[in-house]
């Protein structure tokens, strides 16, 4: 087991440096390149750029080097001294700008993880045992409905209806006294009353498909001679379900966690940028539409790493969970 | 300073100074009895942690004469910004304290930190006189030294500048500025600068007010020669990047991104413009220099709270609840103004109606430098650029897609403008097909069985028009219309919609067929004549290659025909000339050259914006010029506006 997570670990380098590449070489693509974009940003308001300004911006910016030289700067910065380089939007170190988004950001994914297993599990389950009662029918109905409304026509419509008819703040993880206050219980007790918002927006369309997929797999379990013979050694029902055919049908959950990290990030950037969320997703949009290239870089780059761990972290998770599972 | 002088119409006084030795208005001539200062400075006061307010004002405060009435202290003003390169908004706001700066009309340069100046007879030095006791925010006294230190040590310092920002140079040589005394400093160019006075009145003439040299010159190597270390503190790769992280520019984030530098703006930063920013706040400046025709010290409102939204629907949101107390920026389309209007009970707002300084709503530019030949002759023919302007039923286009507000217009300073051109302003702008087919015919652009025009060489008339949908979808509607106009005549056009950045490298390529973008020069014809001729780089999308030739004097570009140096030279002059008639009359000898030309069709007028107030919100003009060299609403002095308690 060691082993293998050992050598799964030293894989990461090489897949880091490719993906790390292939980002910086995605972002460069679109025509223009930084100044051009920040030119036209300020045209679209009428506003005009000095224009020796806008040739020195090239050259301090080092936009004239090749993108090779460019690559090889940067990925040496991280390399040699955890300097991911100056955005160039804003004039400060990148890695000023991202540890806290990032940390927001993994608050707010775990959060709408577990609110997600915690509604889709147990009614998955249930739906399985009483299929075609009832309840399986009222909650199949109504989790066909959260997966059809699009996350973010959710949003615009609670915020509407919060705003408008309610008089609420909307909008943000925290309350306005919050926002630049150091980290504190009641920061911590004002996040959560802003953060069941947007987590429930987002669990609603996961949870719908993740209700289906339970509930399949435990069917197929169900029936299945190792069940009768519990039931007939005369194990409770639920220590019966718990014990077995649950942890069986868990294994789709669990092989996907690595997808989870990056889908939480890039599914929710229209949640998090009509809610004006301050979490990695519009910021990155914001830098891959500026072009700010050392910024969006170094959120890809973290990005694809939690999807390295996030992976590692499934396959050691499953060879615990599912018995016919051995690493060796 | 009332709304019915904007819509009177503007007459461009000889304000400027041309007359050698003309002071301008003293406003800060007359002593007025010692005021009030807000609540919270006068507890400080009191406390001993303040100076007394007489200390903190100069002996002759600037006096600014409120809007409607002398306002009350307190209360936190709204407003939104967005997520990214919005720096201008703040801008916009706060940051207009330069030495001079424009009156609500925009039709007059007025004193501001230079209570006073004097201009030589050929417009090449100008002699400020600096209000005596003004301090930055921390107190520190602003004289002479911080106007030299600015230029001379910082925007002069190559390191910092690779090259001068175009207003500080003439004839290829940056100016030099010398102290007089204390508080008189000279600017002396190499050549004539007319426009200098009214130059420094735009955001991009704020760099001698920009550095206060007892903060800044920490950061330069010259006055500290630890640098080294402080740029190794703070985590940069150089001291220009530490300089700029410190002190800012005109317009950069970062200048609003340190609370500690000094600056001579009603408000200071409190929470920065940072990458992370969800709000940036900014708080009363203790040492503000303006009082009001009571003494009370400037500005009235205590703190400015600009919420950070990503998206504009939920910037809207804020507004129609209530939530935001003047807004026109981002908000101000026409589409939006249903919405806005309906909901002006609920919010608690009035309408801001806005000037447009700009001339012409969608200019079309074909490129007559065009790569290929045979699209160059046929752009670079008259009658063919007059035939599709006389096929365009610009009647229909305007009720359709500008509600009816506005009127077929070419280019040229806007009707109310002293300098309006009628030929300039209305040819071709008649609708005419018949006409415009007939003279296809006769320029050797002939129909072919299937209803196409033919060009002489026998291919089919086609070429594409670029525009970026994202910021100007108004412009994409339009256009679709003129497909349709033009493709009775038998003309083929695309409606080329792009992203922006493309926009912009396909005209630095020079690889546009044609393009559209709102004509500027409306109220402003001088600070940005690029419709009349090639004059910008990136705005006279005709001919980018003769402007280029122009802006570089000859180095670089495409040598321009006889009639566009023609212009050039006139422009050259105009720029030089102090007296405003004599400049007027060159301008005029422009337009006429422009409108024999018929380089660009515009389709209609530049139709206003607006935004709203709030209707606690008092001594806000509800009407302002809408422009980034007027930058609204800076110059309408939001120091004096005040809520009612």
């Amino acid at each position: 087991m060691l082993v293998f997570i050992a050598k799964r670990l030293l894989w990461m380098v090489p897949s880091l440096f490719a993906v790390s590449f292939l980002a910086f070489v995605l972002i460069q693509l679109p025509p223009g390149d930084y100044v051009t974009t920040y030119i036209a940003t300020l045209a679209a308001s009428n506003e005009v750029i000095d224009q020796n300004t806008a040739a020195q911006l090239r050259e301090r910016f080092g936009l004239e080097d090749p993108m090779l030289v460019q690559y090889f700067k940067w990925i040496w910065g991280i390399l040699s001294r955890g300097d991911f380089g100056i955005s160039f939007e804003w004039q400060q170190p990148v890695s000023g700008l991202i540890w806290e988004r990032m940390a927001l950001t993994l608050v707010l994914a775990l959060s709408t993880l577990i609110a997600t297993w915690g509604i889709a599990l147990p009614i998955g389950v249930f739906s399985a045992v009483r299929k075609y009662s009832i309840g399986d029918y009222f909650f199949t109905a109504f989790t066909f409905l959260g997966l059809a409304i699009p996350s973010f026509l959710l949003a615009l419509v609670l915020m509407y209806i919060a705003a408008v008819e309610f008089g609420q703040d909307v909008g943000g993880l925290f309350s306005s006294e919050f926002e630049t206050a150091p980290w504190s219980i009641a920061k911590v007790l004002d996040l959560l009353s802003h953060i069941w918002l947007p987590v429930i927006i987002l669990a609603v369309s996961s949870t719908a498909s993740l209700i289906r997929v339970m509930r399949a797999n435990m069917l197929d379990e169900l029936p299945k001679p190792y069940v009768t013979t519990a039931r007939a050694k005369g194990l409770s029902e639920f220590r019966l379900l718990v014990k077995y055919p649950l942890r069986i049908a868990l294994n789709p959950f669990i092989s996907t966690i690595a997808w989870l990290l990056p889908n939480l990030i890039s599914g929710s950037v229209v949640v998090a940028i009509v809610l004006n969320l301050p979490t990695a997703a519009p910021l990155l949009l914001q830098a891959l539409m500026a072009q700010d290239m050392y910024l969006a870089g170094a959120f890809v780059l973290l990005i694809c790493a939690l999807t390295l761990i996030g992976s590692l972290i499934s396959d050691v998770l499953l060879a615990l969970v599912d018995p016919r599972i051995r690493l060796e | 300073m009332r709304d019915e002088i904007l819509s009177r119409g503007v007459t461009r006084r000889a304000v400027l100074g041309g007359m050698a030795g003309v002071a301008a208005l003293s406003i800060a001539g007359r002593v007025v009895a010692a005021g009030g200062e807000a609540p919270a400075w006068a507890q400080l006061t009191r406390d001993g942690e303040l100076p007394p307010l007489a200390e903190r004002l100069p002996k002759k405060p600037m006096i600014v004469t409120p809007f409607e009435k002398v306002g009350t202290y307190g209360g936190t003003l709204r407003r939104g910004l967005r997520g990214s390169s919005d720096h201008n908004g703040i801008l916009r706001m706060v940051g207009n304290q330069s030495l001079v700066r424009w009156n609500l009309e925009f039709t007059q340069v007025m004193p501001n930190l230079a209570e006073r100046w004097e201009i030589n007879d050929d417009a090449s030095q100008f002699t400020f006189h600096l209000i005596e006791g003004v301090r930055w925010s921390d107190g520190h006294p602003f004289t002479a030294d911080d106007i030299v230190f600015a230029i001379e040590d910082c925007v002069k310092n190559s390191e910092l500048y690779s090259s001068t920002p175009a207003q500080l140079s003439v004839a290829g040589k940056a100016v030099k500025v010398e102290k007089i005394d204390d508080f008189t400093v000279k600017f002396t160019f190499a050549a004539a600068n007319a426009l200098y006075l009214e130059n420094l009145a735009t955001p991009l003439g704020q760099h001698p007010t920009l550095f206060p040299k007892h903060y800044c010159s920490q950061f330069l190597p010259k006055y500290n020669p630890n640098i080294a270390e402080e740029v190794k503190k703070a985590d940069v790769g150089s001291w220009t990047d530490l300089f700029r992280a410190r002190c800012g520019d005109i317009e950069i984030p970062s200048r609003w991104g340190n609370p500690d530098k000094p600056t001579l703006d009603p408000w200071i930063v409190k929470e920065p413009y940072s990458g992370g920013a969800t709000r940036v706040v900014m708080t009363r400046n203790p040492y503000f220099w303006q009082v009001d025709t009571q003494g009370n010290q400037l500005p009235y409102i205590d703190e400015i709270n600009f919420s950070i939204s990503q998206d504009v629907e939920s910037l809207m949101l804020n507004v129609i609840s209530g939530k935001i107390d003047i807004q026109e920026r981002h908000i101000s389309v026409l589409s939006n103004k249903p919405t806005l209007s309906q909901n002006m009970e609920k919010g608690g707002y009035r309408l801001l109606s806005l000037v447009p300084s700009a001339s012409q709503q969608c200019q079309i530019y074909f490129n007559m430098t065009h790569k290929d030949p045979a699209l160059r002759k046929m752009f670079a023919d008259k009658s063919f650029r007059q035939a599709l302007s006389l096929a365009i039923n610009r009647q229909e286009l305007i009720d359709i897609v500008y509600f009816g507000q506005s009127e077929a217009y070419q280019a040229g300073p806007r009707p109310e403008h002293p300098w309006y051109h009628e030929k300039l302003a209305r040819q071709f702008s008649e609708y005419d097909p018949d006409k415009a087919g007939a003279m296809l015919d006769q320029a050797g652009y002939k129909m072919d069985g299937s209803g196409s025009r033919l060009r002489p060489d026998g291919q089919k008339v086609f070429f594409a028009v670029d525009v970026i949908p994202t910021l100007y979808p108004d412009l994409v509607d339009a256009l679709e219309l003129v497909k349709a106009h033009w493709a009775q005549i038998g003309i083929e056009m695309k409606v080329n919609t792009i992203e922006r950045a493309l926009y912009y490298t396909r005209g630095d390529d020079n690889a546009h067929d044609a393009a559209v973008w709102p004509g500027p020069g409306g109220l402003d014809p001088m600070l940005d004549p690029r419709d009349f001729f090639a004059f910008h780089p990136q705005g006279s999308r005709y001919a980018i290659p003769w402007s280029l030739w122009y802006t570089s004097n000859g180095a670089r570009g495409e040598e321009p025909p006889e009639s566009q140096k023609k212009r050039m030279k006139l422009f050259d002059e105009a720029r030089s000339t102090a007296d405003l008639s004599k400049r007027g009359a060159i301008m005029t000898q422009i337009f006429d050259i422009a409108a024999d030309e018929f380089e660009t069709v515009g389709l209609c007028l530049a139709v206003g914006g607006f935004g709203i107030i709030r209707n606690n919100l008092h001594n806000v003009p509800g009407k302002q010029p809408d422009s980034w060299s007027w930058p609204n609403p800076g110059p309408a002095l939001p120091q004096q506006f005040s809520f009612t308690s």
